[in-house]
């Protein structure tokens, strides 16, 4: 059971003490060598994992749209993304004349780039962890960020007017929904008292007297913004604003063939599965979780996070552009702020430590109940903020309705004169 | 040679690279990505300092909106398509930077191996009575010794002194309170106008610039029509 448990560690450790004692490099080689080949591993695991994932929701959604979906290529259309491969491969790779050639061929590199570091401070198991950042979950969101440099560079070095209306509108969306993620994670980071994101997982298991709960059960609201965020951070349906097919053609990738367009394509499903896997490493317990190994948590966990992608882009219209920006700036973002006030405010009020009770005051409790008081705070400002959205939304569209009905009788008015 | 100050010296060539390629290439555009990189430079610089958290924040601030905003407003002043925007202010910022530096280099540089307080006021009144090598928290090194270990909870002590009295609480709140006014700025600025308020506004321009063409006329000289928006100059046409 113990060797299932740590396989990814024992491994990790067999390579490095090949490298080590058999090959007779330095310590420092020899770090800088296992260091290298994780580096690799986990690069081709995204990329790998990418692969599938093209086939899996091209499966998925196809159920859900009532087609079959792939189905031609090998037993069940199982070798598509290979298919899918060789046809990016065999492509011509067109540059446009009047391109800024340097910006236009980096731009594929840098998003894949971007997307890829992500997962170097993301653990799998314990003791599995590419780094140990004790700022992971702020390097994680600024890396973030970065794609937006490359989408611009797209978006520019193309030289193309849906490109650069898709560059245009990517900025806007991934600088606003920057915003509320970073808002939505800060109650962990408060609760754990850490960004390291081993400390998170560590608070969100049963080590250190810690209740084992997951911290969605803590904040509800958090875990739920930060999940529409990270949709519109991925850029993917109903968030696909920068490559609305029926509006610009196909944004700031439109110019792109074969293996460059290929990695836009690595770059938001890399993106897409970090978000997964970060939403399961922050509010869902990481790798914790009884009997399964804790890869196995982690993967189910991330795969769960990732339907739910599938499942909204088969669900969901494209939302409209003002939508996306009201939605934002005018409900996530206050409610987030004001959520978080409350929150810290319960945190400091109801402590579970003995020493932090002694030393700043509140009331000592223990941490099931302390679970309960947040719980019920979050979900409390959750339902309220939304009831307050639902009955403003009301009242806008019966104006709206009123409107149009005016307009209507009086045209009929004035026709029936 | 140690392993730090390879990368140190590696670092330095693509801060120093890019930053010349920024002042000198004439495509304005470029010149913006290259910053970036700059930046980048400065973030390695950061973690070679072993402060993960200035690093992190360099590449979210100076890399995720700063240099976005540079390049947005490049792109909204030009033309969106054809044109590729010029950097004519190439000698202004050499000159500028080279100040800058020449600046940095009397105040942190080799010359200099303390940080004299009594020359310094903001730091003082930050610091209150602290001494010398021991400024707003933060240790100086004299030169040629080495440099201590962060310690392990530095983002922590990071966060007590910007909300310590002693410390960095004024600024902090200083800098909030400009963020805050400048946000109420920039929505003031931006805000949607009713229509109505917006017709009163031409009315009241095109009203104000057919005084000002009549009081020209009146003193003898031609209406300088390329000065006037449109409704004055259909106005004044009349005369």
């Amino acid at each position: 059971m113990n060797f299932i448990n740590d396989l990814l560690k024992i491994i990790g450790d067999f390579i490095a003490g090949i490298i080590q004692s058999i090959l007779g490099f330095s310590p420092f080689l020899a770090d800088l060598v296992t260091m290298g080949l994780a580096a690799v591993i986990l690069c081709t695991f995204a990329a790998l994992s990418f692969m599938g994932l093209t086939y899996v929701e091209r499966k998925v959604v196809a159920r859900i749209q009532d087609r079959v979906g792939p189905n031609q290529a090998g037993p069940f259309g199982l070798l598509q993304p290979i298919a899918d491969g060789i046809k990016m491969f065999t492509k011509e790779d067109t540059t446009p004349a009047t391109a800024d050639r340097w910006v236009y061929n980096l731009a594929p590199l840098v998003i894949a780039i971007f997307a890829l570091t992500t997962y170097a401070v993301l653990p799998f198991a314990p003791g599995v962890v590419g780094t140990n950042l004790n700022v992971g979950v702020f390097y994680i969101i600024a890396i973030g960020s970065g794609s937006i440099v490359a989408i611009i560079m797209a978006g520019w070095g193309s030289n193309n007017k849906y490109a650069l209306l898709g560059a245009f509108r990517t900025v806007a969306q991934l600088v606003g929904y920057e915003v509320p993620m970073l808002l939505n994670v800060l109650p962990v980071v408060m609760l754990t008292g850490s960004m390291s994101l081993i400390d998170i997982v560590n608070r969100q298991t049963t080590l250190d007297g810690n209740p084992g709960i997951p911290f969605i059960v803590f904040f509800p609201l958090s875990a739920l913004i930060f999940l529409i965020s990270g949709i519109a951070e991925t850029a993917r349906s109903p968030f696909d604003l920068l490559e609305a097919e029926s509006e610009i053609v196909a944004g700031f990738h439109v110019e792109y063939s074969g293996m460059k367009f290929a990695l836009f394509f690595l770059g938001e499903y890399v993106n897409a599965l970090a978000v997964a896997f970060v939403f399961s490493t922050l509010f869902l317990g990481g790798y914790a979780g009884p009997i399964l190994p804790p890869y196995v948590w982690l993967l189910l966990k991330a795969a769960a996070v990732f339907f739910v992608f599938m499942w909204l882009r088969g669900t969901l219209p494209r939302i409209r552009v003002d939508q996306m920006h009201n939605m934002n700036w005018k409900f996530f973002v206050p409610v987030s702020i004001l959520h978080l006030v409350v929150v810290m405010a319960l945190m400091k009020l109801f402590v579970t430590s003995p020493a932090a009770a002694q030393a700043n005051g509140g009331i000592l409790v223990t941490p099931i109940v302390q679970a309960a008081i947040l719980f019920t705070a979050s979900a409390l400002v959750l339902i309220g903020s939304l009831a307050i959205a639902a009955r403003r939304a009301r009242i806008m569209r019966l104006q709206e309705e009123a409107l149009v009905a005016q307009r209507r009788a009086e045209n009929i008015a004035a026709v029936s004169a | 040679m140690t392993i730090q100050q390879a990368i140190f010296i590696l670092l330095a060539l693509v801060i120093l690279g890019s930053a010349i390629f920024v002042v000198t290439t004439r495509n304005l555009f470029r010149a913006a990505l290259m910053m970036m990189l700059t930046f980048f430079g400065v973030a390695g610089l950061f973690v070679l300092l072993e402060i993960g958290l200035f690093a992190v924040a360099q590449v979210l601030i100076y890399i995720g909106a700063i240099s976005i905003l540079i390049i947005f407003a490049v792109m909204l002043t030009r033309g969106m398509q054809g044109m590729v925007p010029r950097n004519s202010q190439a000698t202004a910022a050499a000159v500028v930077a080279g100040i800058i530096f020449f600046v940095l280099l009397l105040l942190f540089g080799p010359l200099r191996t303390t940080v004299d307080v009594a020359r310094w006021p903001v730091i003082s009144l930050i610091a209150g009575n602290a001494s010398p090598r021991d400024v707003g928290g933060i240790q100086w090194t004299p030169a040629g010794q080495p440099i201590p270990p962060v310690p392990e909870t530095y983002i922590a002590d990071f966060g007590r002194a910007l909300v310590d009295l002693n410390q960095y609480l004024l600024p902090f709140l200083l800098i909030a309170f400009l963020v805050d006014v400048v946000l109420a700025g920039a929505i003031f600025v931006a805000r949607q106008r009713r229509p109505a308020e917006v017709i009163e506004d031409r009315q009241r321009q095109a009203e104000e610039a057919a005084e000002e063409a009549e009081a020209m006329r009146q003193a003898g000289m031609k209406p300088d029509a390329a000065a006037l928006p449109e409704g004055a100059v259909a106005s004044t046409a009349d005369h």
